[in-house]
């Protein structure tokens, strides 16, 4: 398993779906923000144009008023007070243009541009720049004489534009601003919405990640909203598939090594009858090779057996019990006394007087202890020590094994839990599968192994440190030997 | 001494069938459930050697029909399987011996030497390792034919440790067994006859071997 990227992968996937709903929600909301605002510039200043025109439309038709004839001659009689109203209005200054039936001038400010198309119709607006400033014209053609259509007036009355684009862009302010503001609260208010949306399948994620590989149960569905369920119901029955595939795959491995059984007794009785009925010679020296042949296959099947068992999910069921280490360490022992004196091995046992409990696989524990032992009588020389050691104490108790033999160098430490490796010059014995059924043991039970070397740099020690009980250890009297 | 083999891999059968005659039993074989159930029906024997994974018949159906008819004899149960509740199950059958295949040889043997010992020690029998030979039933004990000088605490020890010759023996069973003479015994008295016999047994080359935190190992002496 490369956890490294396994960690890394998830992070990058979290974002792109949460951006991706964003940004799916996010840019048209922020287009629909932009068309509004341009709509809402042009109707701004429609109604400003037409208010404003309105008012200018007043000030000619006033001016208009006081269009007076007298003996043929055209004047308009504007009181001081009146001209001095249309140059300081509020909204700026007006400028106006009185122009008779020949186009003559009459009054006001004789350079006011005149009208694009003279004879459009009575009132007539039009925008031009008047001393390098924008302004709004208004023409307004009046008849002389009331009733009569002979002879007209022309009155022109112009304003600069500042003051209505000002206007315009006064009310655009205020119903942009506010739209920003709403836009930028609904863009918080997705944002708060897509995680609580992705929320199940953020926690789906963290069940999954947090699993370990041992672990195919199916995954919960209740809490799920309805459009996860089909992705949980998909993987779990994909995990059951696999979990089946698996027990299958298992199964196969123990019944394989359980059929291997049964020939290799046969093997390995007629082979030792063979052996005793052999004087020393070449034929002997044949039987012992094929004697240590068969050890090493029996060794091999137990060990596929002990992996089988070790691995998850197997058919077995899990058999949790509380066990006291002292007395599985001690009966294992126990069993590896005969081997230790064919080998020439002081193989000895030695434990607190506080119990040393656990909660575990008896049968895995001992399979455990097992291949330790193993491993211990196989590699070290005749005349060598191996003591078992259980030892309790509050972060939870310890099971070592150390010997005094050639010891493992640092280099190989690592890489002995690993299957089939084996550590170069220990002769041909060993399928180097015994401290990766140890590991793979350890890990269901939450156990850590060490592996150091032993006292005074000679030899190995392999601890397993349990995880303590969740009540407290317990002092008992149980006397040792 | 009858013993009865059944098993049905015939590499098997036939090695374990010449290894015993060799050690002077007589051997019956049998390789199904069937046959075996018929022959102990009929027949008696010292010893059955029983292989669990039997056509027809399996070992378990066997081994129950056997001690649903009374019959006492020692059962040695083989197997390939080596689940915890397989032994369990053999052993509330009434099977008094379990061994895994494979398995050597030289333990089989001396596991069906003691279970024939124990079947025949209702009557009272010697106890011999070597040259020494215990006489359960009259309390005494011998060396090459010469009386040895043991106390009877002394001789409680040896029997327990010649009844499990070859295996250990922890200090608490050695106190067990010598619990009810008078007082407890306790471990460092354990010691102290333990060391008296060995100075004993010397001479004759049976030892006794200390395994360190576990206790005592009777190792088979030179046979005579």
């Amino acid at each position: 398993m490369s956890e490294g990227d396994a960690g890394a992968r998830p992070a990058v996937r979290k974002t792109t779906l949460r951006r991706q709903v964003i940004l799916w929600l996010c840019w048209p909301l922020l287009a629909l923000w932009s068309v509004s605002s341009v709509v809402d510039y042009d109707i701004a200043n429609r109604f400003v144009n037409l208010a404003y025109d309105r008012v200018l439309l007043e000030s000619a038709l006033d001016i208009g008023r006081q269009v007076k004839v007298l003996q043929d001659r055209i004047y308009v009689d504007l009181p001081e007070i009146a001209v001095q109203m249309l140059q300081s209005r509020e909204s700026g200054r007006l400028y106006y243009l009185v122009t008779g039936p020949q186009n003559e001038y009459i009054t006001g400010e004789p350079d006011l541009p005149p009208p694009p198309d003279p004879f459009s119709g009575r009132v007539n607006y039009y925008d031009e720049d008047y001393h390098g400033r924008p302004v709004r014209i208004v023409t307004l053609h009046l008849p002389l004489e009331a009733g009569k259509s002979g002879s007209m007036v022309m009155v022109q009355v112009a304003e600069n534009r500042a003051a209505r684009n000002e206007f315009a862009r006064q009310i655009l302010l205020r119903m942009v601003l506010p739209q920003a503001l709403l836009t930028i609260v609904a863009g918080m208010i997705i944002w708060y919405a897509v995680g609580r949306g992705l929320a199940p399948l953020i926690t789906l994620r963290r069940e999954i990640e947090n699993r370990s590989h041992r672990d195919l149960s199916a995954l919960p569905e209740e809490q799920a909203p309805q459009e996860v369920r089909p992705l949980i119901r998909a993987m779990n029955a994909l995990l059951e598939r696999l979990s089946l595939a698996l027990v299958a795959q298992q199964r196969f491995i123990a019944d394989a090594a359980h059929q291997l059984r049964t020939p290799i007794a046969g093997l390995k009785t007629q082979t030792e009858l063979a052996l005793r009925q052999t004087p020393s010679g070449d034929a002997q020296t044949t039987l012992r090779q094929l004697r240590s042949g068969t050890e090493q296959a029996t060794r091999l099947v137990n060990q596929l057996l002990s992996l089988a068992r070790a691995e998850p999910t197997v058919g077995r069921g899990q058999a949790i019990e509380r066990i006291d280490l002292r007395e599985l360490a001690r009966d294992a022992t126990t069993d590896w006394v005969p081997r230790s004196i064919q080998r020439n091995v002081d193989l000895g046992f030695d434990a607190d007087s506080q119990r040393a409990e656990v909660d575990g696989d008896a049968f895995l524990l001992r399979e455990m202890l097992n291949n330790l032992l193993d491993n211990a009588v196989r590699y070290t020389p005749s005349g060598g020590q191996v003591t078992v050691r259980v030892a309790a104490s509050t972060t939870g108790p310890t099971l070592s094994v150390e010997d005094n033999g050639r010891g493992i160098p640092a280099t190989e430490r690592t890489r002995v839990f690993e299957r089939f490796y084996r550590v170069l010059g220990t002769g041909a014995e060993g399928c180097g599968l015994g401290l990766a059924i140890v590991s793979e043991i350890a890990q269901s039970h939450s156990a850590e192994v060490t592996l150091h070397p032993g006292a005074g740099g000679t030899g190995t020690i392999v601890s397993i440190f349990f995880p303590a009980l969740s009540h407290d250890v317990l002092p008992a009297p149980l006397s040792t030997t | 001494m009858r013993i009865l083999i059944v098993e049905d891999d015939p590499v098997l059968a036939d090695g374990l069938t010449r290894s015993l005659r060799h050690g002077d039993y007589a051997v019956d074989c049998v390789n199904d459930g069937a046959a075996a159930d018929h022959v102990l029906a009929a027949q008696s024997y010292d010893l059955v050697i029983l292989d669990l994974g039997l056509p027809g018949l399996d070992g378990f159906e066997v081994l129950r029909r056997l001690r649903r008819r009374g019959a006492s004899v020692p059962v040695l149960v083989l197997t390939a399987r080596d689940g915890l509740s397989e032994r369990v199950k053999g052993l509330d059958l009434g099977a008094d011996d379990y061994m895994i295949k494979p398995f050597d040889l030289p333990e089989l043997e001396a596991r069906v030497r003691a279970l024939i010992r124990r079947g025949l020690s209702g009557g009272g029998s010697e106890l011999t390792n070597g040259s020494l030979v215990l006489d359960t039933a009259g309390r005494r004990a011998t060396l090459g034919g010469d009386p040895l000088d043991l106390s009877a605490r002394e001789l409680g020890v040896l029997e327990v440790l010649m009844l499990r010759s070859g295996r250990v023996v922890s200090k608490e069973q050695l106190a067990d067994q010598l619990y009810g003479w008078d007082e407890e015994v306790g471990p460092n008295a354990i010691e102290v006859y333990v060391h008296r016999l060995r100075r004993k047994l010397e001479p004759a080359g049976v030892s006794i071997r200390t395994i360190r935190g576990l206790g005592y190992l009777l190792e088979k002496g030179p046979s005579v």
